[in-house]
């Protein structure tokens, strides 16, 4: 006899399939494509090849450079910004929180054309200083990169502060430590785990990340523009994929180290107790606010120049303030934008529905069917979207499914979809488990059946986690770049692809206006989002 | 008979929770499960609600075999330790949902709703939200809801343990009164022996997913049958047979015949008599102030026993006292 109340499997049927079709598919396709030739042999010989040509583990050596350059810069900083967040008393962490906002609604292409128009050749300050600058190469790439990486180190180490509680620091200043020995006793021990899964996410995005190596690199060229040009440029699959598993197996082995640490990760006090207020400290504050300064100072300079050169007239001849570039000046109109709109609104739509079945599918399943979903469902987090795209092309170009998803809007949805289906799946499940279980037996035995249970126990707990999910894959889908950019076909623009071009071929103020367009939608959105969760917050009566 | 549970077992992962249980409840009938964390009364009692399939046995409801009906069936009425409330939804939506489950009439859930919120002391306040309720408010209102379809069976699952002892003891009384008022035949789970005692007609008291003993509140507390009830329902001196013929053989007589080690002399705080005694053989090792009672441990002959005596009476630690022994029942060590 099963259990009385069967487990709603049904919910995770097209979940599993979606997961199977759009992820493991093309993942599998980039792996046979590496160990086989043309004629579709096995062999090693795209592997034997990598070695003939000097480039390439010299790109293999840069991107590695450049990857650990980053975090190595990227996590004491956000550290430093946390801790002014989290254990100062900094006036105006309003402007610290804005601030670090700007990465997450502009690609990391953005921040590198920021960069570039401000500090390159013939930036910004080289017009207004007549100073040379060359930002092109190692230290372009290692400034982008970390600005991009910062918000997300300050996330992670923020949630970790502030799991820890105040006794902790009672009791540690009623034992005599300073400040500064309580930092060291109470404050870092916490967070080892959370600086640890910090300092691998930024490693594989570095590693990973294509938008600011395209446009900062120059003559430093990384894996990721290499495997780039094996496809566009010498249409050469076989090694595209092979680079592409080169560049999948340190992502794996991160991210699987960022599961073991955030397993031993110390989840906090069941009982948080009293929230902590930091003393008063004149020298720590300052400290923490000069950093504060110098840190994000480039960052909110970096988008203001995007902003700036989109409303110049000629950049950098001609400075005249236009609106040009927003109406006449558009090379291709409005249509990537509104294509882009298009593509993050359907994988918003069909990524919030089939995480929120996986997740709802999961809450009481056997562990022999919740451990391997559960992994398969957090496993996109370790593939680059680079290679997941390139799989979408290896699996989708011919083959039955070719037909109707090739060059369609759909396909380039889902890739943004399963690109960022992680971090999806992980808010939802978070929201799943507020559903206190005594909720789903009342219904039972007032009645009901699934549909009652999704509809009255699960949704009132789940829905703001819901919301963010949506939102949270529709701007990741609107700036989202290196997962798309093989599937863009000559009718199919999107606006960050647009941005690349724009750059590649020196069009810098249309590029600009254009990142802008994608920066403002991602803040509409973000405002969307906070706007509802709010309203959210005040009818519900739900703790 | 009116439930008859028939010999049900379960067991988890390999772990067995119940060991072919078997008990009858009686119409109108107030039964408490009561048992030690993981003895499996919470399970036994999922299994009545149709929440969890037993792995064998069999459960009749009035003649019918239920054992194979789904929860949603079974028309059973359950409240839950907590959190079992709809958060979205006001006092008497909550009441009101399995009604409209069963689409009935809108005036009818109306009707009802406020019959059953008067009815557990919550009249005028339907319109309140779970999170505008205090917690003995919520399980009024999940009581509610239980009785709204007019269940055959009440099931209750510690619904008193999250809440205060003040308005537990309240709540406890008001749901035994309803419980006889509306004449519904009701199984509670519970850990706490206090309340089995003051609530239940009869007793299940269960240990490692078996049944120890079956009986009302008086037989529990005074002939406990085993070891374990003995120390689960109330406090209890455990005497060996040996120290019992040594100190106090008048209570052999009536010990059953057995080994050494199968009795022991199960002797109630209450039936010790100290009484100090400046040629008494004990002596006062501690003495507990408690109000109404004074807990009194003293040493006798080589053990402690537990004593209480009345509040207003005082022994000063070290005094020499006298012991007696006024009564007692000799239970399966």
């Amino acid at each position: 006899m099963t259990r009385a109340r069967a487990p709603a499997a049904w919910l995770l049927v097209l979940p599993a399939l979606g997961l199977a079709l759009f992820f493991l598919h093309p993942l599998a396709t980039v792996l046979w494509r590496s160990v086989t030739d043309t004629q579709g042999a096995i062999t090693a010989g795209n592997y034997l090849r990598l070695f003939d040509d000097p480039g390439l583990p010299h790109a293999a050596l840069r991107s590695l450079a450049i990857g650990i350059a980053t975090t190595a810069s990227c996590v004491p900083l956000g550290l430093a910004l946390a801790m002014a967040l989290h254990r100062s008393r900094l006036p105006g962490k309003a402007l610290i929180r804005g601030a670090l906002l700007l990465p997450m609604l502009a690609p990391s292409l953005v921040l590198g054309l920021g960069l570039v128009c401000l500090l390159g050749r013939n930036g910004l300050i080289h017009r207004l200083t007549g100073a040379t600058t060359d930002i092109y190469g190692f230290w372009g790439l290692l400034i982008a990169n970390t600005l991009y990486g910062l918000p997300q180190v300050v996330i992670i180490v923020s949630a970790a502060l502030a799991r820890t509680p105040a006794r902790h620091y009672d009791a540690a200043a009623s034992m005599g430590a300073t400040p500064w020995r309580q930092f060291l006793d109470v404050t870092l021990p916490r967070l080892r785990f959370a600086l640890l899964a910090a300092a691998f996410l930024v490693f594989t995005e570095t590693l990973t990340d294509f938008g600011s190596a395209v446009v900062v690199g120059g003559n430093y060229r990384v894996l990721a523009m290499e495997i780039y040009s094996e496809v566009v440029g010498q249409l050469d699959f076989g090694m595209g994929a092979t680079l592409g598993v080169v560049l999948l197996a340190p992502a794996l082995l991160s991210v699987w180290l960022a599961r073991i640490a955030r397993r031993r990760q110390d989840s906090g006090d069941a009982m948080p107790g009293r929230m902590l207020l930091p003393a008063r400290h004149a020298w720590r504050d300052a400290a923490l606010g000069a950093l504060s300064l110098v840190i994000l100072l480039p960052m909110v300079a970096v988008v203001g120049t995007v902003a700036y050169v989109s409303v110049v007239k000629l950049w950098p001849y001609d400075r005249t303030l236009t609106l040009a570039n927003y109406t006449s000046g558009m090379p291709d109109g409005y249509g990537p934008v509104a294509t882009s709109l298009g593509m993050s609104l359907l994988a918003a739509c069909a990524g919030s529905v089939l995480v929120f079945a996986l997740a709802a599918g999961l809450r009481r399943a056997p562990r022999s069917i919740a451990r391997p979903m559960q992994f398969l469902a957090s496993l996109p987090a370790a593939v680059p979207g680079m290679v997941l795209g390139l799989g979408y092309v290896l699996a989708f170009d011919r083959g039955a499914l070719s037909g109707w998803l090739y060059g369609g809007l759909a396909i380039v949805s889902f890739c943004s979809l399963y690109h960022y289906h992680a971090q999806a799946f992980l808010a939802m499940q978070t929201g799943m488990r507020q559903v206190p279980d005594a909720l789903d037996d009342a219904v039972a035995v007032c009645g009901g059946g699934t549909g009652h249970v999704l509809r009255d126990a699960v949704m009132p707990f789940v829905a703001p986690a819901a919301i963010s999910t949506f939102f949270y894959l529709f701007m990741r889908s609107m700036v989202t770049l290196s997962g798309v950019i093989f599937l863009v076909t000559p009718d199919l623009g999107l606006a960050s692809v647009t941005v690349m071009r724009l750059d590649e071929n020196g069009f810098l103020a249309q590029a600009a206006a254009y990142a802008m367009c994608v920066v403002l939608a991602g803040a509409l959105a973000l405002g969307a989002m906070r706007l509802i969760l709010h309203v959210l917050k005040e009818r519900r009566h739900v703790a | 008979m009116h439930l008859r549970i028939d010999h049900i077992a379960k067991s988890w992962d390999g772990q067995m929770v119940l060991d072919a249980v078997s008990f009858a409840a009686r119409e109108n009938e107030f039964v408490c499960l009561l048992g030690p964390s993981g003895c499996g009364k919470t399970t036994l009692l999922r299994i009545v609600a149709g929440l969890t399939a037993p792995d064998a046995g069999r459960i009749t409801l009035a003649g019918r075999d239920i054992t194979a009906l789904p929860a949603r069936e079974r028309r059973m009425g359950l409240v839950f330790q907590a959190y079992s409330l709809f958060p979205d939804m006001t006092a008497a939506a909550n009441v009101g949902y399995p009604m409209r489950l069963r689409r009935e009439s809108p005036a009818k859930i109306a009707a009802r709703c406020s019959e059953l919120l008067e009815r557990v002391g919550l009249g005028g306040l339907g319109a309140r939200f779970p999170d505008e309720l205090s917690g003995g408010q919520q399980q009024r209102v999940a009581l509610a809801r239980a009785l709204a379809t007019e269940p055959a069976m009440l099931l209750l699952d510690e619904p008193l343990s999250a809440l205060d002892p003040a308005i537990r003891g309240q709540l406890r009384s008001e749901i035994r009164l309803l419980q006889r008022a509306l004449a519904i035949p009701t199984i509670m789970v519970t850990h706490d022996q206090e309340e089995a005692l003051a609530m239940a007609d009869t007793i299940v008291c269960m240990n490692h997913g078996r049944i120890e003993q079956i009986g009302t509140p008086r037989d529990l507390y005074e002939r406990p049958r085993s070891r374990f009830v003995a120390e689960f329902v109330g406090r209890a001196n455990l005497l060996p047979t040996s120290f019992v013929r040594d100190t106090l053989p008048g209570f052999l007589e009536r010990r059953p015949p057995g080994g050494e080690a199968t009795y022991e002399f199960c002797l109630r705080p209450e039936d010790v008599l100290v009484q100090s005694d400046a040629h008494g053989e004990a002596v006062v090792e501690d003495f507990v102030f408690l109000g109404n009672l004074a807990r009194v441990t003293v040493a006798w002959r080589g053990r402690r026993l537990l004593a209480e005596l009345r509040g207003n009476s005082t022994l000063a630690r070290g005094e020499a006292v006298s012991v007696e022994a006024l009564r007692g029942a000799w239970v399966c060590a």
